[in-house]
């Protein structure tokens, strides 16, 4: 390069960004019917997709909450091997320090159960059973099963039990009758307790309904040798998504042979529903954001295509070509702005509203409940609703641009200056 | 004699039309001084605009030498060709190219932004360049506001206002009417003898050719007439 060329200000192009804004501005509004076109495709493809993620994100807080705040609680503490085998011996030894010191956690709830395995006998009618012994005061602080106990009450009194309705109806018992339970008790012993039925529940999940019985925990203790040893250490914290900070504490307290298993392990189908429909909902939305972004690259063809002598007049002018594809990029992030804030405000409007009034499931009410669903959906506004469609259509629309604009470079000024 | 503002040696063009090679210019040699008003005329196909083209670094010779202001485009780079013709020359093109979106103002303005010059100066510059070309009143019109006749001068404000070495106007008048040309060949004149710059101007219109100073005829790519080879 000649010495004269090589003095001139080589980076002067990259002071009219002033001009590539606002001239991206001007050039948008060139064509308004294929701006709005664009950007409406934009606004829709993101309203969509925040609208269907908070949808996801409500049913999975629901999910969660609705499971953990059935039965199995948010976490347990159990013995290292009671997961595989729940057997009577796998136990959680002085089980009433190890409380007292989890009590001093703050915002901790602790619910201690046994459980046993019996024949459940009324009369000559018997049928297995898993006998459980828990705290019914505890129990209310960490699961919600205990409400759904619809006919009588629970159990009072030592000898009372509360069971399951199909496990009535099959044995033929009502509220007062006696039901006897006869198993196996730890070191070996026979476990037996005769017991006063004064209430029944119905879960709406028919295997519980048949199989469970509860009464007091010392009960089981006591007729299954069990002494201060539990199964099971049912937790719940405020917000679920602050149990991994408890884990940490908890952990430092358990003794030998004892395990934190947060709500992932103890309901891994919940976990495995929940990644299959993220992975099909992020298809649906990929395929989604692909089309638009399609969309985006039709409308930046056309836009090169018939500005082609409008970009040889500005090469010939001295123009880099770095520049007229910032001036495109600049109109791709333009028309990202407007489609976004659309779709945003729709999107999250609807979504507000929805989250106060909550959308009825109708006549799926009862399938819902088995996978522990309330009666209304709550979609919920998170950081990745609001954030993944946004974000995929801004990478696409600026690809979309530089994809066209990438032959601005091959441009002659004076082809494209002849060009119609 | 001062320096020459464009020495071309031997300059050979040839394209491809539907794989027949079209000898555009058959080397050519021409010579441009500071102050003169050149006319580039001859029949289409002549080789005027590719001349015209090559001068102005918007294509490139196959064979000879190009200097413009001292400067060899031999070996330059497209990147080093786009800053020349930034710092060095200005362009009125046929079809006014005005860039739509931008007012009168902007459009001159535009150059001198990408030239790095200080948004006050170049905004008082503009003004003056336009307000001096009779376009005072319209400086905040777009192109679409404007004649044929309005736009050529914007395009000739755009070209002169950041003061280059050499400007080069391509068919200045192919869509003017006489009345409209003959305001714009006045405009050029003033320029070419007030303020001595240089134009080159590709041409067949007689009008045009009237105004310049010096008549350069082109005929098969070759120069079959110059007045700078005609005694004095």
């Amino acid at each position: 390069m000649s010495e004269a060329v090589a003095a001139l200000p080589a980076r002067a192009n990259r002071r009219a960004r002033g001009f590539t804004w606002l001239m991206a501005w001007r050039n948008l509004w060139r064509n308004p019917r294929r701006t709005w076109l664009t950007a409406g495709g934009i606004a829709f493809a993101s309203s969509l997709v925040t609208m269907a993620m908070a949808l996801q994100a409500g049913t999975y807080q629901s999910m969660i909450t609705g499971s953990t705040g059935f039965y199995l609680g948010q976490a347990q503490i159990n013995h290292t091997d009671y997961e595989l085998e729940e057997k009577l011996e796998q136990t959680l030894p002085n089980a009433t320090e190890l409380m007292r010191q989890l009590d001093d956690i703050a915002g901790l709830r602790v619910a201690p159960r046994v459980q046993a395995f019996a024949l459940a006998s009324v009369g000559e009618r018997s049928f297995g059973a898993a006998v459980v012994g828990v705290d019914f005061a505890a129990e209310a602080q960490v699961v919600g099963f205990f409400d759904r106990v619809h006919v009588g009450v629970l159990p009072l009194a030592a000898d009372e039990v509360v069971v399951g309705e199909a496990m009535a109806r099959n044995l033929g018992a009502g509220i007062g009758d006696e039901l006897v339970l006869l198993g196996a008790a730890k070191e070996g012993g026979i476990g037996a307790l005769a017991l006063r039925i004064s209430g029944l529940f119905s879960s709406g999940q028919i295997e519980l309904d048949r199989t469970l019985v509860f009464t007091h925990l010392a009960t089981v203790q006591n007729g299954f040798a069990l002494g201060d040893e539990v199964h099971a250490l049912v937790l719940r914290v405020d917000e679920v998504e602050q149990l991994p900070a408890y884990q940490r504490q908890i952990e430092l307290l358990l003794p030998e042979r004892a395990v934190f298993r947060p709500w992932q392990q103890l309901l891994p189908e919940v976990v495995q529903g929940i990644e299959l429909d993220r992975i099909t909902a992020l298809l649906f939305y990929g395929a989604l954001l692909i089309l638009v972004t399609f969309s985006v690259v039709n409308t930046f063809i056309m836009v090169v295509f018939e500005r082609t002598r409008e970009f040889g007049m500005l090469l010939a002018l001295g123009t880099k070509p770095s520049l007229i594809m910032r001036l495109v990029q600049a109109e791709a992030f333009i028309m990202w702005i407007l489609g976004v804030s659309i779709g945003l405000l729709l999107s999250n409007v609807a979504v507000a509203w929805a989250a106060a009034v909550g959308i009825p499931l109708g006549g799926i009410e009862e399938t819902m409940q088995q996978y522990y669903m309330p009666s209304r959906l709550y979609p919920a506004i998170t950081f990745a609703s609001i954030s993944l469609a946004p974000v995929a259509l801004l990478l696409g629309t600026q690809l979309a641009a530089l994809l066209v604009t990438l032959r601005i470079h091959r441009l002659q000024p004076v082809t494209a200056l002849r060009a119609e | 004699m001062s320096q020459p503002v464009v020495v071309c040696k031997g300059v050979t063009k040839t394209y491809q039309k539907e794989a027949v090679p079209v000898h555009a210019l058959r080397g050519v040699d021409f010579v441009v001084h500071p102050g003169e008003f050149v006319s580039l005329s001859g029949p289409s196909g002549s080789g005027k605009s590719t001349l015209l083209n090559i001068i102005g670094g918007l294509d490139r010779p196959d064979s000879g030498s190009v200097v413009v202001d001292e400067v060899d485009y031999g070996g330059l780079s497209e990147s080093a060709l786009a800053e020349l013709r930034l710092h060095k020359l200005g362009f009125v093109f046929q079809a006014y190219n005005l860039i739509p979106v931008l007012s009168a103002l902007e459009n001159v303005e535009f150059i001198m932004q990408l030239q790095g010059v200080p948004a006050a100066e170049r905004q008082g510059r503009a003004e003056d360049v336009l307000t001096k070309l009779g376009l005072g009143e319209m400086i905040h019109r777009r192109p679409g506001e404007m004649s044929g006749g309005q736009q050529q001068r914007v395009a000739v404000a755009r070209a002169i206002a950041s003061d280059p070495v050499l400007l080069l106007a391509d068919e200045p008048s192919a869509n003017l009417d006489s009345r409209t040309t003959e305001e714009l060949l006045e405009l050029l004149k003033r320029l070419n003898q007030d303020n001595g710059m240089t134009i080159i101007t590709a041409t067949h219109d007689p009008m045009v050719m009237s105004y310049a100073t010096r008549q350069v005829k082109l005929r098969d790519g070759a120069i079959e007439h110059d007045d700078a080879a005609l005694p004095a």
